[in-house]
């Protein structure tokens, strides 16, 4: 029994670091597989797959450091530096990498600095590069096809360059990323406790902004500027609702990453929709399922809510209501179970009056 | 208080002046805290509290002045893992309730520096951070989230990350303001505990004046100033109170 449970214990501890290899090592056989069977349905696998588990694993962090609307302004300044490489015929990756770590270095500047909030300096950089955009747009002689696939996105026009060029640098950013994920974790946590005990905040914080920023970017041309920062959240949020562990909220998010990619490419190409709007869309419904099933959302008002009980956590594997003079829902009727978890339901009568209190183990009856 | 030697001041602020704009909200502050003070430190709203936390702390630099911690000469640069004695727990803990950390993640926080980038924590350091976690009575909960802990009960997770994290010096801001007055008492006993048992020295701000003399071996009272400086016991302290409250 306990080499079992040892067994299953290693295997969790583990559990990340195989699913993210494992990932990875899929995401390098597909994308050899694609450079000798150059299909386009299998180039587009591959880029889902990769901005699938990018995604949900940045999304993670920007979601806990509530950096949402920051990532939106990336996305539309990185539209701004693609709509300049087009303008000037160079590889618009090159400028839409540089607006985005602009954007994000600037505002990282700013918030540190606590000058204004950073709602109002990210309207303003959010709204000034749009501008910038529709500026180089509008000097382009003519209206190019290149803009108009930026700004919508189609996970089929990724080309294999593109798809080797986002393999390696996801790969890179993932492991940067996994590299300092405790430190992320901490931080946002509470930046000052974190400053005090050691961790080099500062520097962390604009690595970590220069990896979204790199993320959003080279996203680009699968999902869109409009949509890609979806990649991000949405998949992010939607595991955030299953657990209160972030190994797990790191391997759901990026499970949700790839499955959103995979079956909006499905639908795309089925039904000759838009990939955008179908990846996007699956991933909002696999987010609205979580809200909906979330064990963090079970009230009383839709049934019971879930609460640990301070007294009989460990002690008891109790069935009746308690009574017992320190147990924090003394007086109100609930039920616990197995793990400890005590469960308030809602009395058909409205009438508060346990009546027994039993304990299985450990305990002493009252 | 009078015989204590140079070596143990741990913290040593000297002619400490710290503005917000143009806004002085430490004027000419001279502190020495010696290592084991209880130091309880009160005043009214705006007066420079928090300030002086994370002054001493390094969150803050001051304008004027300098800050010396363990030892070293004012006049030498701080070295850098000196900074690193704190724990802190700060005046408003607004954790989520939903926020994805468990009581024992948030205590093995206290470790990561010392575990550095890249690495994760040895069986050394959760054991660490397990032995914080019990002596702040804490480890039965190990496995709750932390935002469904209570107010007092998240503090002492707190204490117990900085414990974990070996501070010296422990500096709870305002800690009481959430807490009911059981839980209060139950706290300041526990600091009690850590400052006479383990030598831990304690700085906390606090508004409860009756509950700092109970409990503090010293009380400074600041209002930009250090209007008061001494025992909890000498009368003076009243006078002080009186006429930086009005
Ligand atoms: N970030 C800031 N920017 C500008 N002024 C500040 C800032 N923080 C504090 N102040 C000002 O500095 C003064 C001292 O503030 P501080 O927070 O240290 O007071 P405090 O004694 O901790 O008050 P409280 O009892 O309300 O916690 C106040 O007048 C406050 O308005
Ligand atoms: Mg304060």
């Amino acid at each position: 029994m306990s080499v079992v449970s040892t067994f299953v214990e290693s295997f969790k501890e583990s559990l990340l670091l195989k699913t993210i290899a494992t990932i990875v090592v899929l995401g390098g056989l597909i994308t050899v597989v694609i450079v000798f069977i150059d299909n386009f349905l299998i180039r587009a696998l591959g880029t889902a797959l990769i901005i699938g588990v990018l995604g949900g694993v940045i999304g993670v962090f920007v979601l806990l450091k509530g950096m949402v609307f920051l990532g939106e302004a990336i996305a539309h300044s990185a539209f701004a530096g693609a709509a300049l490489g087009i303008l000037l015929g160079i590889d618009p990756l090159i400028t839409i990498i540089a607006f985005g770590l602009i954007a994000s270095m600037g505002v990282g500047y700013v918030n540190e600095k606590k000058i204004m909030k950073s709602e109002v300096i990210i309207g303003i950089v959010f709204t000034s590069f749009m501008a910038l955009a529709i500026l180089f747009i509008g000097l382009m002689p003519f209206y190019s096809t290149d803009v108009r696939s930026i700004l919508f996105g189609n996970i089929f026009l990724v080309s294999i360059e593109n798809l080797i060029i986002l393999f390696f640098v996801a790969v890179s950013v993932l492991l940067i990323i996994l590299g300092i994920k405790k430190e992320l974790y901490f931080i946002a946590f509470n930046q000052e406790m974190a400053a005090i005990i050691g961790i080099p905040v500062r520097f962390l914080n604009y690595l970590f902004l220069a990896l979204m920023a790199i993320t959003i970017d080279i996203s680009l041309k699968a999902v869109g500027a409009i949509l890609v920062f979806a990649m991000i959240i949405t998949p992010a949020a939607a595991a955030y609702q299953w657990t209160f562990k972030l190994k797990k909220m790191l391997i759901l998010g990026s499970l949700f990453g790839v499955a959103s990619g995979f079956l909006g490419v499905a639908f795309s190409y089925l039904w000759d929709l838009p990939s955008g709007s179908t990846i996007v869309g699956v991933a909002t419904l696999i987010f609205i399922v979580s809200f909906a099933f979330s064990p963090k959302r079970r009230k009383s008002g839709t049934g019971h809510v879930v609460a640990d009980c301070d007294y009989c956590s460990k002690t008891i594997l109790g069935k009746q209501y308690c009574l017992e003079e320190s147990c924090l829902a003394k007086g109100i009727p609930h039920k616990h179970d197995e793990k400890g978890l005590l469960i308030y339901k809602t009395d058909l009568d409205r009438k508060k009056t346990p009546t027994r209190h039993e304990h299985d183990i450990g305990g002493e009856e009252k | 208080m009078s015989s204590k030697a140079i070596q143990d001041v741990v913290i040593c602020l000297k002619d400490v002046n710290v503005v917000y704009g143009n806004l002085a909200a430490l004027y000419e502050v001279n502190v020495d805290i010696y290592k084991g003070d209880f130091l309880g430190i009160c005043g009214p709203n705006g007066s420079g509290k928090t300030t002086l936390l994370k002054t001493i702390m390094g969150l803050l630099k001051p304008l004027t002045g300098q800050v010396a911690l363990f030892g070293n000469k004012v006049e030498d640069k701080i070295p850098k893992e000196t900074k690193f004695k704190f724990g802190y727990v700060p005046q408003i803990s607004d954790i989520d309730r939903n926020f994805p950390a468990l009581v024992k993640d948030v205590v093995e926080m206290g470790r990561y520096a010392k575990a550095g980038i890249g690495k994760s924590l040895t069986k050394e350091d959760k054991q660490k951070a397990l032995d914080a976690l019990k002596l702040v009575e804490m480890d039965h909960m190990l496995e709750r989230p932390i935002g469904h802990l209570s107010g007092g009960q998240q503090q002492r997770v707190l204490i117990a990350q900085a414990l974990a994290a070996e501070a010296e010096v422990l500096l709870l801001d305002e800690f009481t303001s959430a807490l009911d007055f059981k839980m209060t008492e139950e706290v300041m006993e526990l600091l009690d505990y850590l400052n006479h048992t383990h030598g831990i020295t304690v700085v906390t701000v606090g508004h409860n004046l009756g509950l700092l003399r109970a409990y503090c071996s010293r009380i400074i009272c600041i209002d930009k100033i250090i209007a008061y400086d001494g025992t909890p016991k000498d009368p003076e302290l009243d006078v002080v109170i009186n006429q930086i409250f009005h």
